[in-house]
């Protein structure tokens, strides 16, 4: 392949040790002016002495049928009740209530892959006769009814907000899994929520192709059924109603296409089901995890409120603007800041199909110029990708942002004075914003209108967020210490999940536990949110995340990511697999050590050692530089192929490498052992006795990948 | 962090499915559906590692269609190496590096 342009990529470490502070960037009077945030007054309504009923002004943007008695119920934590007693319908307040006066305004603006395709424009009207229609369909031909769930595996096609909008008018739970995903992680996900319906699409464009997707229903369908669960039926949207795009047959009396069985549903109206605002509205599946999937449960008042506010003061969103969150549904951002946020303050959001680049990286802002695009909102990848394929496109095109955001991963400063001075044109500000599945919105960002922007950083935590930063002995780490530790949230918020679905102790363990003060305590301030990424506070109250808390080496105070450090050491061509792990030194109180495993065809031999080390040097820098490599036969792993580090952690430590039995090459262990650690002794470099503590660190290596 | 790198993962997974469409050999679309999934149950933390195996095997894939004079596969499998080399880079999955010299007989 060819090589293209040489850039030099920043890791996740060099982000950690090396990100100097940048200058400030303030927005423009222009931008100032027409903001719905612009008073500073809004962080002294939203100052912890306020908390929580400081919320009531985000939930006091939605229409509520009945007014909530208690703002925060704490008397079962950390499984916070958010505005007790009220009760509403989200897809009441992202659409009905927006009939009154703008039913003929643009709800969705859905922009096709292929570009000689017309652009479909769907009016808060249009988009209320879709929903009823197709709930109906949902609650009389699927039987479905408040509090099931249904699981859907969609493109960004008009579809999937259409169909999100009609289970919350139901009150029945959706859980959408990204398109792009297989059949086969749909179908875990399909067991794990026990969902008796299925709704997918056939076939979506991606890349110029038109790609079958029916085929994967039946792979889910296929999984499923291997754990015990069956599907009822599977419900296909049609892209071109009438033509079916999938080679995959449907199964009669399971399989319906969708606009065949909603011609009995037409001009059907479904009232809008009143639910109480902690039933929950969805679930998010997190991908990557090992075993069980984690499906987090959002709530319908509480999420929906947070998404309206922070849509409102941070999205700076106004009815009349037409928003595009570049993103995809199948995401927590797309759930967040596609569908329920904008739609419920009223305005246009723009949905598009297909990849950035398509046909060229010229797509976006031909597409921002046509719709007139006002707020743009994607990712760093993204970004990175539009700057690398296409640096100069942006100024070949008219359109004219007043607000840009970037979201999910810290984005390097020269990166982000691309995005502002090229995609931005210099006019529009930037939110730089932190928050996770978990949070149903964002936790750290500028206000933009107020807050100065700081390229690399996210700035504070937003109004009604209260973060800190503790170091692994719950010491609270200092703003302008210069160092990282674990950022948790001190309070709860509407927006946080309730819970891991079905797996309360898992809840409470991943998120609580760390930090908890006192599992008795009923008492919030005791339930900090622990979020698992490490971060850096500035002087100035700016928070600079620096990436997942359990994959850092600790060297001479230098973060190193762990993931980069394996991503250096696959770059030699012998490597085929690599773990970095922490081993206690007396100098330095941390020194990576490296296990590697070669691919088929090669031998060990001390020149690949040199090879990883000199690999990891380069790229990461002379501190990263492991103190061993040690080439293995085999890493010790799980069933499922997932490196145990805490073991080959305990190996180089001399410590414990605790359980072993659920490795799926459990002998392995002994035999990296005796290589490791007979080398070791032989050169005079085993460690001292572990303390207690540094054992527990060792232990608890990894275990949260 | 975890939210990109989930989508991330959603991508490459997207990609792999891609490739999934163009393999139909029984000899090779064993091997992307096992790394698509692989993928999709990975820790995070080990994507970089499975998308330098996902060029590997395109890269393989390619040299399969031109072993056998098809054109149209290697056309369309290079084009899907070029978009996951991109992303990858983009995303600091892969590094932006000119590929090493292979061993004879590789």
């Amino acid at each position: 392949m060819a090589v293209e342009q040489q850039e030099v990529q920043v890791s996740e470490a060099q982000i950690a040790v090396h990100w100097r502070e940048e200058e400030y960037y303030y927005p423009p009077a222009k931008f100032i002016g027409q903001a719905n945030a612009s008073d500073p007054a809004i962080r002294e309504r939203f100052r912890e002495q306020n908390f929580p009923e400081c919320f009531k002004e985000y939930a006091d943007l939605l229409t509520w049928d009945k007014y909530w008695h208690t703002t925060l119920d704490t008397s079962n934590p950390p499984f916070w009740k958010w505005f007790v007693g009220g009760r509403l319908n989200a897809c009441y307040n992202c659409v009905d209530r927006h009939l009154a006066t703008d039913r003929n305004k643009p709800a969705l603006i859905w922009v096709p892959e292929p570009e000689a395709a017309a652009t479909e424009v769907i009016t808060y009207q249009e988009l209320y006769w879709r929903i009823n229609e197709f709930a109906a369909l949902l609650r009389d031909f699927c039987e479905l009814k408040t509090g099931d769930r249904v699981t859907f595996h969609l493109p960004m096609v008009p579809d999937l907000p259409v169909s999100m909008l009609a289970c919350a008018r139901l009150g029945v739970i959706h859980s959408e899994v990204f398109g792009g995903f297989s059949g086969a992680a749909c179908g875990e996900r399909i067991v794990d929520s026990q969902s008796r319906i299925l709704v997918t699409m056939d076939g979506y464009y991606r890349n110029g192709e038109l790609i079958d997707h029916k085929s994967k229903a039946d792979e889910a369908l296929a999984v499923a059924k291997k754990q015990g669960f069956e599907i009822d039926k599977v419900l296909v949207w049609r892209r071109q109603p009438g033509q079916y795009a999938s080679k995959s047959p449907m199964v009669e009396g399971r399989d319906f296409f969708v606009d065949e069985v909603i011609t009995d549903y037409r001009r059907r109206v479904v009232e809008p089901v009143s639910m109480p605002a902690e039933a929950p509205l969805f679930l998010m599946y997190t991908s990557g995890t090992t075993g069980r999937p984690k499906g987090c449960q959002h709530s319908t008042g509480g999420y929906l409120s947070y998404v309206a506010g922070t849509s409102k003061y941070y999205q700076d969103i106004h009815p009349d603007d037409t928003y595009w969150c570049f993103a995809d549904i199948g995401w927590i951002t797309g759930h967040s800041y596609i569908v329920y946020g904008p739609l419920a303050l009223g305005t246009t959001s723009v949905m598009y199909e297909g990849v950035p680049t398509y046909p060229d990286p010229g797509r976006p802002w031909r597409i921002a110029e046509r719709l007139g695009v006002t707020t743009f909102h994607t990712a760093p990848t993204t970004i990175r990708m539009l700057r690398k394929l296409g640096p100069d496109e942006p100024a070949k095109y008219g359109y004219h942002f007043k607000h840009m955001t970037t979201v999910g991963e810290p984005i390097e400063p020269e990166v982000w004075r691309w995005y502002h001075k090229v995609v931005g044109k210099g006019e529009a500000v930037i939110v730089d914003t932190w928050w996770q599945t978990e949070n149903g919105g964002f936790l750290g960002s500028t206000l933009p209108a107020i807050d100065p922007m700081k390229p690399g950083s996210c700035g504070p935590g937003v109004v009604g967020i209260y973060p800190v930063i503790y170091d692994e002995k719950g010491e609270v780490v200092e703003a302008g210490s210069g160092r990282a530790g674990n950022i948790c949230i001190r309070n709860p918020w509407p927006g946080i999940f309730q819970t891991i679905w079905g797996q309360p102790e898992r809840f409470v363990d991943t998120y609580y536990k760390k930090y908890c003060r006192n599992p008795e305590s009923k008492d919030w301030h005791d339930w900090p949110y622990f979020a698992n990424d490490g971060a850096v506070l500035a002087a100035d109250g700016y928070f600079r995340i620096v990436g997942r808390v359990d994959d850092v080496v600790n060297v001479a105070g230098h973060r190193l990511g762990t993931k980069e450090l394996e991503s250096a050491a696959i770059t030699v061509e012998e490597v085929a697999e690599a773990a970095a792990v922490p081993v206690v030194d007396e100098l330095r109180g941390r020194v990576v050590e490296m296990y590697v495993a070669l691919k088929p065809g090669y031998v060990a031999s001390k020149e690949i050692e040199a090879k990883v080390a000199k690999g990891i040097e380069t790229q990461i820098g002379k501190i990263a530089r492991p103190k061993n490599v040690w080439i293995v036969a085999d890493m010790p792993k799980t069933r499922s192929g997932k490196i145990m580090r805490r073991v080959i952690a305990g190996i180089s430590n001399f410590t414990d490498p605790g359980d072993i039995t659920t490795l799926a090459n459990p002998e392995i262990v002994a035999s990296i052992k005796e290589q490791v650690q007979t080398e070791k002794r032989a050169r005079g470099d085993v460690p001292r006795e572990l303390t207690a503590q540094e054992a527990e660190e060792i232990k608890a290596f990894g275990k949260n990948e | 962090m975890a939210m990109t790198r989930h989508y991330l993962i959603g991508e490459l997974s997207a990609v792999l499915g891609e490739l999934q469409e163009e393999v139909t050999s029984p000899a090779s679309a064993p091997d992307v559906a096992r790394l698509r999934r692989e993928v999709e149950a990975a820790p995070p933390t080990a994507l970089g590692s499975r998308a330098t195996r996902a060029l590997e095997l395109i890269d393989r894939l390619c040299r399969e269609s031109l072993d056998q004079g098809d054109a149209t596969a290697f056309t369309r499998l290079a084009g899907i190496g070029a978009e996951l080399r991109t992303f990858g880079v983009c995303a600091g999955m892969l590094t932006d590096t000119p590929p090493r010299r292979r061993r004879a007989g590789h």
